[in-house]
């Protein structure tokens, strides 16, 4: 006799739903693009000139609300140096949202001294766009085919000293189907708009194939061919 | 460990004045999102105070008091109450302990053991001691566990399920965030709802076996406005038999319409809920236009009646959410005759204690739990103190209120025994019990019983105002006149511009919350460079990780994809694996020791000194460690064919001549090569021929690591100074070499041939007579020497058999990359002899022939 009309919508009528989905996101590009910054104003709105130097995947989570669904992220952010550069898969296989970084003075880390010039000189001649470039290609071959990559063009604060052109970027992005912003960590430009212009693109409806908040894990956990071979 | 030791672990977590009486391991927490294992459980005793406390261990079983932290902390007050339940599927094994105290509740599961008596007893001492304190003890002492259990709660909650989903994602995260999410937005429920009064008619009456014969207007369809909610109880619907017995009955449609057919016309009702047990019904409409916020709508039956089971009593009830406002309607119909009010208060108990309304993913949810909670039904309390025929002419006369003192039910309320908590409304009306059917006169019959008021309506809950409380006489064809009560309740509604705004602010505090809680760590170096590695020589550099977050870190080495193990073979990481409690510090050892294996990786360039380790924090982020060395290459791990093709100490060799040589090793021959054997060997076994032949224990007593590291660097160097170190040194750094080579002097290909040929000497020539030329020139060469050192076996004190085992394991050694059938010691024994024998023939035999065929 007991019936339960807990039916799918978590509020009557439309009011805000609790419903969060997982989304694994992972942030890629040529060292100090300024991948570490980008996620230190996303998470936390705060910049630091002299921002570390990744050595290994950092992990934070950061939260979007969306009209209809919550958008949790698990952001890991990468290494940007290239003795790093074998170790990528293990961080974007299984991801469903990449955000790839290149610097449009493509000098990444210029003006920056100290201990962060010693891991920065590893590259005489910076190609930070080209480099972005070679990642879109691997996530492209090696990723989860159905991978939401954008692509950030960062400091564009530093416009002045501009040698990547929007216009040329935008046309890379087009090209191939990336979503594409042109960011500044220090002005905070854009940085919440590209997390959420991905949040926006993933699936999350189960009609549209990426399934609700499980059915996200549940790919995760489908191409996740490391379980297998990690943490065991 | 034992209990013992255990104990004292957990003592060591309270002051000295708090005593753990008893405690019980392996305890799960059971919460309706997620089961937390590892969970201790301890009485603590404070003077006369006790307490539940539930504690978690970050290692099992806890080493240290460090390991534990306070999780749930009940005090055991007149409010503390335990209930124990078998689980179902394992009744044996599994017991579920229900504790509550002061409004919180847990479910905890644990292993049945002969300590669990122990435990229970504990605990129910201390509930009758303290339910036998005139007054009610503070627990003062408790307070300072408050903080602490609050922080570590929530830390563990968000953090501890989560471990390990950066690499292998687990479904914990989310059910937890979301069920978080949900607590803190019903703390904040005041941020966001505001509150609309709705009108609630709640009507009861005990039919005795009738069918709905006269309209229900007078009862249902009373009042100024139509009412937005009606519960409609009915007790006594069909007293027969099949009824009892098999639940089934026409009454049911019969009464369901009847009330649907007389509820006020001025507005359009749907239903929410019918439920029925044997002959106790609810009934629950809403007007049309609020359905659609109405959810979650669960019912439940109990029945208390023969046996404490049956449904000729007991309770049936229907809950559900409306708005954000949880409520709960209940429709009982209690033991009857006069005198038994105790049993009365004890079905209400049962049914308060009994009723469940299980939803998915969620924890049963009981009567208590809700918002409102609307009480009706035929309670069957009644009037014994007083004379029935005053009682009569007080009622007759309007004068109620003398006889309501005298009420059974007023009284047990009073003394809160039964609906502790609940209010009823004046009562204006007059008995509703005992009339005979169709009229308004009492019960005529020979009991001559006081009438009374059995039929009541009851309300728990904020913010209910009674309109009305009133019985409807005029509907007579029962024993009992049907009573009806009138609420106007506030229900929560939501503002969803202020939701979504405290929502999100929710949302912005558990990520916070979470990023703050995930592990730190601090790695003092992350780039180790050994410096210049040599054979053998081990070498350790020791890294320090801090933890510098709030909570225990655990951390591993984890494989890169595709990898088989999370370093090279010639690194050793330990430990590779360890949980650090906050801000204490690891120190983790990493050492390099290129042995045979990875030194001929190392020559043929298929390996070098250089590794990156991926360090993972569970639940946390990866800190990539660069492992750095130069390996200065030795003529141990070369192949013979190499060897012999040095001229120059292989020091002098530039590293990619030599990564050439190995790798076209099979293709010398001798007369291209440098030597006939290789000149290390020659060295070491002619100075074992000029100066220790007659060394006593020659081959069985071991040199000193220290002298076979100078001799290898003597080889690899080329000095011209004399061979440092002593005899058995030379003879150690032989044996070493020669196990060195890539492949063993007699190849793999040929060792069945040779165990097989093991007993026949003409066969065992035949094969060394055939093996590549160099192989079978050092295999003779050392033959050869080996002869000569039994000559002087008086005073080197060798025996051919000792020998030929020694050597035997070294010209056929084993294939370490063949995984070999798991092999009976029995089975290896019997290898190793035929090594043996096959190694003997060459060495008490002439085969001087050999060598003169070359």
């Amino acid at each position: 006799m007991a019936t339960n009309r807990s039916g799918a919508s978590q509020r009557p009528n439309g009011a805000p739903q609790t419903k969060v989905c997982q989304f694994k996101l992972v942030l890629l590009g040529e060292s100090a693009v300024g991948k570490s910054s980008l996620v230190l104003r996303f998470v936390k709105g705060q910049f630091h000139e002299y921002q570390e130097s990744t050595i290994g995947a950092a992990f934070l989570t950061q939260t979007v609300c969306l009209d209809d669904t919550t958008v949790k992220f698990e952001i890991w952010d990468t290494a940007g140096q290239e003795r790093y550069h074998s170790l990528a898969p293990m961080y974007y296989r299984g991801a469903q949202a990449a955000i790839v970084v290149y610097d449009i003075t493509n000098q990444g880390g210029a003006g920056v001294c100290g201990m962060r010039a010693i891991f920065t000189i590893e590259l005489p001649t910076r190609d930070t766009f080209g480099r972005a470039k070679n990642w879109v290609k691997e996530l492209q071959r090696q990723a989860s085919p159905s991978i939401v990559i954008a692509l950030a063009g960062n400091k564009s604060d530093l416009a002045a000293k501009r040698m990547v052109e929007f216009d040329e970027a935008q046309a890379y992005a087009d090209e191939n189907g990336l979503l594409f912003m042109e960011t500044s960590a220090k002005t905070a430009m854009n940085v919440n708009d590209i997390f959420l212009a991905i949040a926006n693109k993933l699936p999350k409806s189960e009609g549209a194939g990426g399934g609700s908040a499980a059915g996200a894990r549940r790919l995760a956990d489908g191409e996740q061919p490391r379980s297998s071979t990690c943490c065991k | 460990m034992n209990h013992e030791e255990i104990l004292s672990v957990v003592q060591e977590k309270f002051l000295s004045s708090e005593l753990v009486t008893a405690f019980l391991c392996d305890a799960k927490v059971l919460r309706p999102d997620c089961i937390k294992k590892d969970r201790l459980l301890a009485i603590v005793e404070y003077g006369d105070e006790k307490a539940v406390f539930c504690l978690f261990t970050s290692c099992y079983p806890p080493k240290s008091f460090t390991d534990l932290s306070i999780e749930i902390v009940l005090p055991i007050d007149n409010s503390f109450k335990c209930e124990i339940d078998n689980k179902p599927s394992d009744p044996e094994a599994i017991l579920y302990l229900n504790l509550q105290s002061r409004n919180n509740k847990f479910k905890f599961e644990i292993q049945m053991t002969p300590r669990v008596d122990n435990f229970v007893d504990d605990l129910f001492r201390g509930i009758e001691a303290v339910n036998k304190l005139p007054t009610q003890p503070e627990f003062v002492w408790l307070k300072k566990y408050d903080g602490q259990k609050e922080d570590d709660f929530i830390a563990q909650t968000m953090v501890l399920p989560r471990s390990g989903m950066a690499h292998t994602q687990v479904s914990a995260p989310v059910a937890i965030r979301e069920s978080l999410i949900k607590r803190k937005m019903s703390d904040k429920e005041f941020d966001y709802t505001f509150t609309k009064r709705f009108t609630i008619f709640c009507g009861t009456w005990n039919v005795n076996d009738k069918s709905p014969v006269i309209p229900l207007k007078g009862w249902l369809c009373v009042d100024k406005e139509p009412p937005d909610i009606y519960a409609v109880g009915f007790q006594e619907l069909d007293l027969s038999k099949e009824t009892f017995l098999f639940d089934q009955t026409f009454r049911e449609d019969e009464w369901y319409n009847a009330v649907r057919t007389h509820v006020d016309p001025r507005s359009k009702y749907v239903k929410v809920e019918i439920v029925r047990l044997v002959g106790m019904m609810l009934i629950v409409l809403i007007k049309e236009k609020h359905m659609s916020h109405v959810r979650n709508v669960v019912c439940d039956t109990v029945g208390t009646g023969i046996m404490g089971k049956m449904g000729n009593k007991g309770g049936v009830s229907i809950r559900f959410d409306l708005h954000n406002t949880s409520i709960c309607f209940v429709n009982s119909h209690l033991a009857a005759h006069v005198e038994e009010y105790e049993r009365r208060n004890q079905d209400f108990r049962d049914i308060c204690s009994r009723t469940r309304f299980v939803q998915p993913n969620q924890l049963p949810k009981a009567i208590k739990d809700h918002d409102q909670v609307y009480w009706l039904g035929d309670l069957n309390y009644r009037i014994t103190e007083l004379d029935p025929l005053s009682v009569k002419r007080m009622v007759n006369e309007n004068n109620f209120g003398p006889v309501l003192e005298w009420d059974q039910l007023n009284q047990q309320h009073k003394i809160n025994n039964v609906f502790a908590g609940y209010t009823e409304g004046p009562i204006t009306f007059k008995p509703t019990y005992k009339y005979d059917p169709g009229t308004d006169n009492w019960d005529s019959s020979e009991k001559n019983r006081a009438p009374a008021w059995c039929d009541r309506i009851f309300w728990r809950g904020d913010n209910i105002t009674q309109l009305a409380y009133r019985s409807h006489p005029a509907l007579n064809i029962s024993d009992h006149k049907p009573v009806s009560a009138l609420f106007t309740s506030a229900i929560k509604i939501i503002d969803e511009e202020k939701y979504r705004k405290v929502y999100e602010e929710v949302i912005k505090q558990l990520d916070k919350m979470e990023n703050e809680l995930i592990p730190q760590v601090k790695v003092d170096i992350t780039e180790i460079d050994f410096g210049t590695v040599r054979y053998l020589e081990l070498q350790v550099r020791t890294i320090t990780i801090k933890n510098t977050g709030k909570l225990p870190v655990e951390f591993e080495f984890i494989k890169k994809l595709d990898e088989s193990s999370f370093c090279k073979d010639w690194l050793i990481v330990e430990p590779y694996k360890k949980c650090i409690c906050a801000d204490e510090s690891c120190e983790i050892q990493l050492k390099v020791l290129i042995n045979k294996t990875s030194a001929c990786k190392m020559n043929a360039g298929t390996d070098k000194l250089y590794d990156i380790l991926v360090l993972h924090l569970y639940g946390g982020k990866d800190i990539f460690i660069t492992v750095n060395g130069t390996y200065q290459r030795s003529c141990f791990g070369c192949s013979i064919e190499v060897l012999v093709n040095l001229n120059i100490p292989i020091r002098e060799v530039p590293v990619g001549k030599l990564v050439e040589l190995e790798s076209k090793r099979d293709q010398y021959i001798s007369n291209q090569s440098t030597y006939s054997i290789p000149k290390e060997i020659w060295f070491l076994v002619d100075h074992i021929y000029l100066h220790g032949l007659k060394e006593p224990n020659l081959f069985e007593q071991p040199g000193l690591h220290s002298e076979v590291l100078q001799i290898r660097d003597w080889l690899d160097s080329g000095s011209i100074d004399p061979i440092p170190g002593s005899i058995h040194s030379v003879a150690e750094a032989l044996l070493l070499l020669l196990e060195s080579t890539v492949d063993p002097i007699i190849p793999y290909n040929l060792h069945p041939v040779c165990l097989r040929a093991s007993t026949n000497y003409l066969q065992c020539k035949q094969i060394v007579m055939d093996l590549p030329e160099f192989r079978k020139n050092v295999f003779l060469y050392l033959c050869e020497f080996l002869q000569e050192a039994l000559q002087h076996n008086a005073e080197n004190g060798l025996d051919a058999k000792t020998l030929s085992t020694l050597f035997g394991a070294i010209f056929l050694r084993d294939n370490p990359n063949v995984v070999q059938e798991p092999q009976s010691r029995i089975n290896k024994q019997i290898i190793d002899k035929k090594k043996a024998q096959f190694v003997h023939h060459f060495l008490i035999n002439d085969h001087s022939d050999l060598i003169f065929t070359k």
